[in-house]
């Protein structure tokens, strides 16, 4: 392989999607209306868990406007029953119906679809559905799900648990029966939603004439979607074709295969009509799959100079009432225990999760999956023991490291990190930090009575996997390659098709800047489109932080390619040696004498102008797909630093700073990448201080609406500084490393870090988020010292 | 979320509105900024049967002071009280919590008859209108009549409204020159309801105070009227520890409910800190305004 040499990559390249986006000008699934389009709603279960004892259409479907009313049973004979499958030992697999047939498990679960000429129309005669429900006991929360005697979800699973797992290495009981410091509590993340800007939303439309089934939707994986749905109708996979063009953020939530996209693509089918779905934002919340929903007991163990010695932990997620395609129930709680050892060096381990079954809302992953919760588990242990030892924290991370000659360094979990920049990223955020300054601000805000704090962490997360791990344990469908169309036209331009599909990421700048450098031609002549499976090679779509690395990994490979037998008609056409020329900016020159140059583009036309103009048995044409496997994938590595105040009496927490030092090797474009961190950021400041989804114990959802679903706006954010330490990754093409999940990892570790240590002189540790007034309130209360 | 069907009449003069209201009674809502009943509406929570919306009634649409009095007209936008030279004059605590009031989009949408008819406890207009003793006038068809904020508020979303009135004037009489006054608020994020409100208008000299009014938002069934802790300051006079008993009443005083956002002693312990914030910014107000 060629060394790829960076020209565009790295340059503060302007996303030329923004323009676009930015404008109105994007084509969303709501933008699209096709000639004779129906409007499909729900009916959702207002009931936590209930057999059904009867369900009548007949009134709804007399109703105005109304075309067609279907019931679960209606979709046995048009569709498969969703089986999340995986090989994974102690996994019990349940089935996921795309309309309740008989019972439902969860408040918001569809159980008819009303097909009408509109929307309020079809709104209108869900209220004429007629459903008697013999209400069961409610599976309210992981306690209850664990319980002997507790209500089963799914009969054909037996037990509420519907997986466990353990990883270890050493012993950890013996490790840690001799420590000389144990720190250790039981941690919480409360359950979170994941708000996009676009609700989901699906169009599905089959043309009888062509056979032809054609879904929009607003997903992350248009390819994983289109081969599973080839399966569920029983069509040929060439006759479907899955088009996500814009989509206004995804996060994990728009991954998975949903009911929705299923029963659209019935329905489109039976009636030959058009149909779309568009969720409003309370079927958003109570429908997306939710996330984070954990509880971990944890116990560190040290030696008396600070050496960590072993860590153990016992895992229980909540995850919801259906096990979801094709990432299954195991993909938050696996990765909580495979992640759980953190950044640094960890003799002895033994993580164990088990994943119950309650009436909410299916989980599923959410950016960082698995690793914010345990970087807050691991952080907050950390400067515990920081406290107990009387040592500086950043000191105490700086010695526990996996050091730089330790890499590779294989985790207690089997996971490899190829290299990362740990102390760099520490030593780097101090400096920022001005470590001194702020030690000395702080014994001065607090002489004045004032609650200010500083919290770190650090984290290591696996990005770009390739097909050596799948990215959840045992699934059906591989996901360790991406691929790349590259297809040269006769004026010298370039269309760039990618089986990965953003949703807002800037795919469409950062792999025309590969494209272009791999290619030598200029970053105006490559045009990138993602997201069709008409258009695309095979592939699944964007999440896990992988198209950096995969997709960018792909365009070197098929620029590269490219590049190569352009150069053999260009040797041809200039009587040179192929190996003599290269291409820069659009131009073929001689490497030895540049001024004896031919445009790319008469390259490019003499490549179709047939077998006269080509050297000997060339076939002509300039088009290439290469695929990539990036095997093991690569590590990613930052250190956060958050300071924080705490209103003394109101319990606000203000973040006064913010910083993120990070290493995602070869930077594509800074822009983008700061852009992510930020995003990500914001997201892990919505999940430490504001995000909560609340369930009653009747599992009715208390937080159906952005009134009550609190996320961060723009006012409850800060400037954050973002410094980059430059890596490349040895085991990636390209040097590329993910990064787009990053930010949510380490914030909620730093913020209650941060606070942790506002409020230690009261005795106070967090360990829950989202961190309230109103739990702070209670924290203070119950430490004495809200001055009653 | 698309609401259930209705019939919908978009008078142009406040009679016509009066008289569709007549025809519908209770079976009909007036739409004004629509920033609470649309959501209703959209969530299903209400099926008027139709909807009257007053948005082109223009008439109610004002601004201006007469005979000592700042007479507002009820379709007058948020936007446009947060914008007034006139308010913030005369009313700089109307002024003060219009900032407060949602977000920019709501505020030039919202109303302040809406605001003040739909009755949201938590809403800022209301502890506004309740601190300022401000007056409201009812129009039905045939005759109006007024009443003070205090009789309006009657319970959670309810007020002495009949199904036949609609609010068309507010009237606030300024409080004096020599006087201070504040909006304290916590809410979750920015724009959020409050989950407490206190708002606070003081006329004192050194430690004697001549008045006190306080209210609260967000602590009750309507906002309260904390005439126990205004007391205090007003036999006492101003002293810090007048100010700590005040503050320590309003808490006893206040009847609030726990919801997923605070419970009800977190609520009790925000409305100390927050009536002891509002005397002490009313207070240092007034003297920067007599200086």
């Amino acid at each position: 392989m060629e060394e790829f040499t960076p020209k565009l990559v790295g340059a503060r390249v302007k996303r030329r999607e923004d323009q676009r986006l930015l404008t109105g000008q994007g084509a969303y699934v709501d933008d699209h209306h096709p000639p004779g389009l129906l409007h499909a709603a729900f009916l959702r279960s207002p009931y936590a868990h209930a057999r059904m004892t009867q369900l009548d259409t007949s009134a709804a479907r007399t109703r105005e406007g109304v075309v067609a009313v279907l019931t679960g049973k209606d979709l046995v004979s048009l569709v498969k029953p969703v089986r999340a499958v995986s090989k994974m030992r102690e996994y019990k697999e349940t089935s996921f119906p795309p309309l309740a047939v008989d019972k439902v498990r969860y408040v918001g679960e569809a159980l008819a679809v009303v097909i009408a000429e509109n929307r309020y129309l079809a709104e209108d005669a869900i209220e004429w559905i007629r459903v008697e429900y013999d209400p069961l006991p409610t599976v309210a929360n992981e306690r209850d799900a664990a319980q002997p005697d507790a209500p089963v979800l799914h009969d054909e699973a037996g037990s509420n648990v519907l997986l466990s797992r353990e990883f270890a290495r050493g012993d950890v009981d013996a490790a840690l029966a001799g420590a000389a410091v144990r720190v250790r509590d039981r941690f919480r993340f409360r359950r979170h939603a994941t708000v996009c800007m676009e609700n989901r939303g699906c169009l599905a439309d089959y043309r009888a004439g062509t056979g032809e089934l054609t879904l929009r939707s607003a997903t992350q994986c248009p390819g994983l979607l289109r081969d599973v749905l080839a399966d569920l109708l029983d069509m040929p996979e060439h006759y479907i074709r899955v088009v996500a063009a814009d989509v206004g953020g995804g996060f994990g939530a728009k991954s998975s295969l949903y009911p929705e996209e299923i029963v659209l693509c019935a329905v489109a089918r039976l009636l030959k009509r058009p149909v779309k779905w568009i969720s409003d934002r309370q079927e958003d919340l109570k429908t997306s799959t939710q996330a984070w929903d954990e509880i971990v007991d944890a116990e560190l163990g040290l030696q008396a100079d600070g050496t960590i010695i072993g860590l153990r932990a016992d895992v229980t997620t909540d995850i919801g009432a259906y096990s979801i395609y094709p990432w299954t129930a195991t993909v938050e709680p696996i990765q909580t225990i495979s992640f759980l050892s953190g950044p640094y060096r960890m003799p002895h381990y033994r993580g164990r999760n088990r994943g119950v079954a309650t009436c909410k809302a299916p989980m599923g992953p959410y950016r960082g999956v698995g690793r914010p919760i345990t970087t807050f588990v691991l952080e907050s242990l950390m400067d515990r023991a920081a406290r107990r030892l009387a040592l500086d924290p950043a000191e105490l991370r700086l010695k526990n490291y996996i050091r730089a000659d330790e890499f590779p360094y294989k985790t207690p979990s089997g996971l490899v990190w190829d290299q990362a920049s740990l102390t760099e990223c520490m030593q780097k955020a101090r400096d920022v930090l001005d470590s001194d300054a702020t030690a000395q601000w702080r014994v001065q805000a607090r002489a004045a009575g004032r609650w200010v704090g500083v919290g770190f962490a650090t984290y290591i997360e696996l990005t770009g996997v390739g097909s050596a791990i799948p990215v959840s344990p045992g699934m059906p469908i591989a996901t360790g390659t991406e691929a790349a169309f590259l297809r040269v036209d006769p004026a010298g331009t370039v269309i760039a098709t990618f089986s990965v599909a953003p949703q807002g990421q800037g795919h469409e700048t950062a792999l025309a800047q590969v494209v272009a450098d791999a290619l030598g031609v200029s970053f105006g002549s490559v045009r990138v489109i993602c997201g069709d499976t008409a258009l695309a090679p095979q592939g699944t779509g964007t999440y896990a932080s992988r198209s950096a690395v995969l997709a960018g990994g792909a365009a070197i490979r098929a620029g590269q390619a490219l590049k190569e037998k352009a150069l053999k008609i260009a040797g041809h056409m200039m009587e040179s040696n192929p190996a003599d020329l290269d291409i820069r900016d659009g131009q073929v020159f001689l490497r030895d004498k540049p001024e004896r140059r031919l445009p790319f583009r008469d390259v490019a036309k003499t490549a179709y102008a047939g077998l006269r103009r080509l050297p000997k048995d060339m076939e002509p044409g300039l088009e290439v797909t290469r695929f990539y496997d990036p095997f093991f994938g690569t590590a990613s590595s930052a250190t956060h630093a958050a300071v924080v105040e705490v209103d003394t009496e109101t319990y606000a927490v203000t973040i006064k700073r913010y910083i993120v030092v990070e290493d995602c090797g070869r930077i594509i474009n800074p822009l983008i990448v700061d852009g992510q961190v930020r995003g990500g950021v914001a997201q892990g400041i919505g999940a430490a201080l504001y995000e909560e989804v609340v369930y009653d114990d009747e599992g009715q959802l208390l937080t159906g609406s952005l009134m009550d679903y609190l996320v961060p706006t723009a006012s409850e954010l800060l400037p954050i500084e973002v410094h980059h330490i430059e890596t490349p990754s040895p085991t990636t093409l390209g040097g590329f490393r993910g990064m787009g999940e990053g930010g949510t990892i380490g914030a909620p570790a730093a913020i209650a870090n941060a606070v942790s240590d506002a409020l230690a002189h009261l005795g106070i540790e967090i360990n829950e988020i989202p961190m309230t007034p109103e739990k702070l309130f209670r924290l203070v209360r119950a430490a004495g010292a809200d001055g009653r | 979320m698309k609401p259930p069907p209705f019939a919908y009449h978009a008078p142009t003069q406040l009679d016509e509105a009066l008289a569709l209201l007549e025809r519908y009674g209770d079976d009909a809502k007036v739409l004004a900024g629509g920033q609470s009943l649309m959501p209703l509406l959209n969530f299903r929570l209400s099926y008027p049967s139709a909807l009257i919306d007053i948005n082109r009634v223009a008439e109610l649409s004002y601004l201006r002071q007469e005979n000592d009095q700042v007479r507002i007209g009820a379709l007058t936008r948020q936007r446009t009280i947060e914008f007034s030279e006139l308010v913030r004059r005369q009313l700089p605590l109307l002024s003060e919590a219009t900032t407060l009031v949602g977000h920019l989009p709501i505020r030039t949408r919202g109303t302040i008859g809406g605001s003040l008819a739909h009755a949201d406890p938590a809403a800022e207009y209301p502890a506004v209108a309740l601190v300022l003793d401000a007056e409201l006038v009812l129009q039905r068809p045939g005759g109006q009549r007024s009443v003070s904020a205090e009789e309006f508020f009657v319970s959670y979303l309810t007020t002495v409204l009949a199904p036949n009135e609609i609010v068309t004037e507010i009237r606030f009489s300024p409080a004096p020159p020599t006087s201070g006054c504040a909006f304290e608020e916590v809410a979750r994020r920015h724009g959020d309801f409050a989950l407490v409100g206190v708002a606070g208008v003081i006329d004192a000299e050194g430690e004697q105070c001549r008045t006190a009014r306080l209210a609260a938002a967000g602590v009750g069934p309507t906002p309260i009227r904390l005439r126990t802790a205004e007391d205090i300051l007003v036999q006492e006079g101003v002293t810090e520890q007048s100010i700590q008993r005040a503050a320590a009443k309003a808490a006893e005083l206040v009847e609030p409910d726990s919801d997923i956002h605070a419970s009800a002693d977190f609520r009790r312990h925000l409305t100390e800190v927050l009536t002891r914030r509002a005397i002490q910014r009313a207070l240092e107000r007034g003297r920067e305004r007599r200086a």
